[in-house]
């Protein structure tokens, strides 16, 4: 799950790193992945793995057709703007997914047997999707590191007029990471579908941008491996704070794991506002 | 009036200032020269409180400062105005003046009434009058250097300290500014201590003492054309010729 | 005085609304009914309480409806305490609006203390974080019912009566959210004209720069986010006694806070006559696309609200008073 949640975290930190924008709609970019998985599915019985693809073309086009439409227009305006149009962007999202999918739960069930590590059953569906979340981040980091365009994108996190002055289109860069930042986040979205118990509506979304906060801030806002790490981290703590407290029989173990969680965000903003893996 | 007493100040290993020492006299001017990196912006902070040194203390009219907020230090009477001028963009020139005003020397003393009066004063000084309910971030580059001029004097402070406030300025505009700033210094008894880096005839017809910084260490101090014949001036400007 | 003669335009003119409110009682003026004019005004509250901090401040607090949720929940505490007590009926909601002032103080100095300490995007995350965070210690500890929540309307009717319950949840209820609309109002306009209101534009503009000119920041910052979170908490106070129940996924619905923000946005931060637009317009235009197209004004309404935020970023108060020179002297 943390290994899932990371890799759309590390599509909200790519857009934070380089465009320096807080992406409100996350959570509604994770929800259309998750339909996308569901539909393919459903209708067509197709592998989930396999509806990576289309989540990933989908991405691309609506994040440049937003990016185009919007955020190129007001990024430079001031913090509230954006923040107040990625709002705008996910109320918009979600109404259509309600217009068009109904506000219902849909769930489905993609049983390919079970793993036992340790004594413990781990349906192999979620085994999988860890794997498969691991495998994108790890290709993400070999473009990031070994390619030209990827170092074209670490000069543009350290120092925008910079990057610019040695003859990167800063515009096209802003476009293409806006564009697979939200790829990164569908396809997480198209994973989490697997690990949905109850279900997927079109607000299912809000829960995931909230814990993405807690992921990112964990990481370091922009800190890309941070992300990563992060959403591995936040997994193993919100797992084991649950088990924790239903040993000590609390009511309701599982709502105050996260709210352990939203405690941490708390703790490292101000102890160490770089996050755990940012640099200064 | 200001004390500087022995004050050290690193960050990390390096040592930005180095056992520095001076003293203001009320309505004294003084500059303080030194090439980019000499220290004197962060003497300027360490006076002005945005950051404490880690050895030494900041006396202003008797009282030890050294540890008070920079908010504090402006209800005592110290100013600032910046190099790169800090305007407020969405308010007028008004308003932006106004805001020294009340939260200078007189601050808990005057209403917003009584400050939008002295704004207009201040304004009226600096020759900006007519634009006052312009917004801030219409202004040019030289205009806003003039407000951030007013907006310091709106303070009523007892020691101004300015940043550099004519480098990147017209000579000129750079004549009308350093007699603007005499003037108001003799009217009202303000101790000025600006910072230059370059403009030396600027510095000769301004200051009345020269403490010249180099590397963190003060090295000359004294009447303004001694200290531009010293020796030692070339020598932090042009490099050691004789030592190649 | 700046503006003084806007603030009694505006002053003059929301009591034409209240007095629609009461005029309408016995016959609709076209789509002019006291439910509208409740909706309307509890947006237009909203605004201008948020705009104390956001709008004046330039802090974007995503925690918001946090002091609302903690007034909501204070009066529904008070009204069953009073219930089970059988204490009367008024006293208790006079109980309410009491610990609803004392906890959005508490709550705001403990918030404000810690998180003002960060800026921009930081802040905004911590803001949410303690939004989240206490809906889930609500819900985790079953603190208040917990997510079953605490009933309003039952206690209430058991401690009054039929007849006086319609009433509170009405008129009551009404007349509280509008005078929440008009301090917050008044407290605009004091804190604009006074101090305060300078240095809160100070440390929007360059908290830095304002230090350094004598702006005691985490003073000011503090006071604005408590004023603007008590005011937040009495509107949540009044509301609640509408309700049948406040329980946390709604009391604690970030949807609120989204949409202060909005109201803010639309009509333009900073200024008293901002929020009000933002609020008139903003709740009118729900309320009339609810009424024709139930279901679909949100779909409706993220475009135009995308729309207005890449057009006229600064609102529409904003627009007009960055081009005229009249309008900045008239509403200050």
């Amino acid at each position: 799950m943390g290994s899932v949640l990371g890799l759309g975290a590390v599509g909200l930190s790519l857009i934070f790193g380089v465009l320096r924008v807080v992406n409100l709609a996350h959570g509604a970019f994770l929800m259309l992945g998750m339909y996308i998985t569901y539909w393919l599915f459903v209708l067509y019985g197709l592998n989930p793995a396999i509806s990576l693809i289309p989540s990933f073309i989908v991405g691309l086009l609506i994040g440049a057709i937003v990016y185009q439409t919007i955020i190129s227009r007001i990024m430079y305006g001031p913090e509230l703007s954006t923040l107040v149009a990625g709002v705008g962007l996910m109320i918009l999202l979600e109404e259509a997914a309600k217009v068009m999918w109904e506000p219902t739960y849909r769930g489905f069930i993609y049983d390919i047997g079970t793993v036992y590590v340790g004594g413990i059953g781990l349906p192999l569906s979620k085994v999988a999707s860890a794997l498969l979340s691991l495998l994108l981040v790890a290709v993400f980091f070999i473009v990031l590191y070994k390619t030209k365009l990827g170092t074209a994108v670490r000069a543009l996190m350290q120092d925008p007029e910079g990057a610019a002055l040695c003859g990167i289109n800063v515009r096209l860069m802003y476009a293409l990471m806006f564009s697979l930042g939200v790829s990164l986040a569908l396809m997480s979205g198209s994973l989490i579908a697997l690990h949905q118990q109850q279900g997927i509506n079109p607000y299912v979304g809000h829960s995931y941008l909230l814990i993405a906060f807690v992921i990112v801030v964990l990481g370091g806002l922009g800190s890309l491996h941070g992300a990563y790490v992060g959403g591995i981290l936040v997994g193993v703590i919100i797992s084991l704070s649950t088990l924790v407290f239903t040993f000590f029989g609390v009511p309701q173990p599982m709502i105050l794991a996260h709210f352990i969680a939203f405690l941490l965000i708390l703790i490292i903003l101000l102890l160490r506002p770089q996050g755990l893996f940012g640099g200064k | 009036m200001l004390e500087v007493v022995n004050v050290t100040k690193r960050f990390g290993g390096i040592v930005a200032l180095r056992n520095v020492s001076l003293k203001v006299e009320r309505g004294e001017r003084i500059a303080i020269v030194g090439p980019n990196g000499s220290g004197k912006t962060t003497l300027f902070n360490v006076i002005n409180g945005v950051y404490p040194p880690e050895e030494g203390k900041v006396i202003f009219e008797g009282a030890d400062i050294t540890m008070l907020p920079s908010y504090k230090r402006a209800w005592l009477g110290i100013a600032r105005a910046f190099q790169i001028p800090r305007p407020f963009p969405n308010i007028t020139l008004r308003e932006s003046v106004a805001i020294g005003a009340l939260f200078g020397s007189l601050y808990g003393k005057i209403g917003a009434r009584e400050a939008l009066e002295i704004a207009d004063e201040r304004l009226k000084l600096v020759g900006l009058y007519d634009k006052r309910n312009e917004l801030t971030g219409k202004l040019a580059v030289p205009e806003l250097k003039l407000l951030e001029f007013a907006k310091a004097l709106a303070m009523k402070p007892k020691l101004l300290l300015l940043d550099e406030i004519v480098a990147g300025m017209p000579p000129s505009a750079v004549d009308y500014i350093v007699s603007l700033v005499r003037k108001i210094s003799d009217e009202e008894n303000i101790a000025i201590a600006t910072l230059v880096e370059h403009v030396m005839r600027a510095v000769v017809k301004f200051a009345e003492r020269v403490i010249v910084l180099h590397l963190g260490s003060k090295v000359l101090e004294g009447r303004p054309e001694e200290v531009l014949r010293n020796p030692l001036m070339e020598e932090i400007y042009l490099g050691k010729r004789w030592s190649l | 005085m700046m503006g003084y003669r806007a603030f009694l335009l505006t002053v003059f003119t929301l009591l034409i609304l209240v007095a629609l409110r009461f005029i309408t009682e016995a016959e609709p003026i076209g789509f002019i009914t006291p439910q509208f004019v409740t909706f309307v005004m509890f947006y237009v509250a909203l605004g201008l309480a948020f705009n104390i901090f956001i709008g004046m401040t330039g802090y974007v607090d995503f925690g918001y409806v946090a002091f609302m949720a903690l007034g909501s929940y204070a009066m529904a505490s008070a009204i069953n305490r009073a219930s089970s007590l059988s204490l009367p009926g008024y006293g208790a909601i006079i109980l309410g609006l009491v610990e609803t002032i004392v906890l959005t103080f508490i709550l705001a100095l403990i918030v404000g203390g810690i998180a003002l300490r960060l800026r921009g995007a930081y802040f905004a995350i911590a803001t949410i974080s303690v939004n989240e965070g206490l809906r889930f210690l609500v819900d985790g500890l079953d603190i208040w019912g917990g997510s079953a929540g605490i009933y309003v309307s039952g206690p209430l009717i058991r401690l009054v009566g039929h007849e006086a319950y319609s009433f509170i949840a009405l008129i009551v209820s009404d007349l509280l959210l509008y005078a929440t609309a008009f301090i917050a109002l008044i407290i605009t306009f004091v804190y604009l004209n006074s101090r305060i209101g300078y240095a809160l534009k100070a440390i929007r503009e360059d908290e830095d720069a304002a230090k350094v000119m004598g702006v005691n920041t985490t003073f000011y910052k503090v006071l604005a986010f408590s004023t603007s979170g008590i005011l937040g908490g009495l509107i949540g106070a009044s509301w609640a006694l509408k309700l049948a129940a406040v329980y946390p996924p709604e009391a604690f619905n970030i949807f609120y806070t989204v949409e202060a923000i909005v109201i803010v946005m639309l009509g333009g931060a900073g200024t008293f006559l901002g929020p009000i637009v933002g609020g008139a317009v903003y709740g009118g235009l729900k309320y009339v696309l609810s009424g024709y197209i139930p279901g679909y004004q949100l779909l409706i309404f993220a475009p135009i609200l995308i729309a207005i935020i890449v057009m006229v970023p600064q609102g529409v108060i904003g627009f007009l008073r960055e081009r005229s020179e009249r309008l900045r002297e008239f509403i200050a």
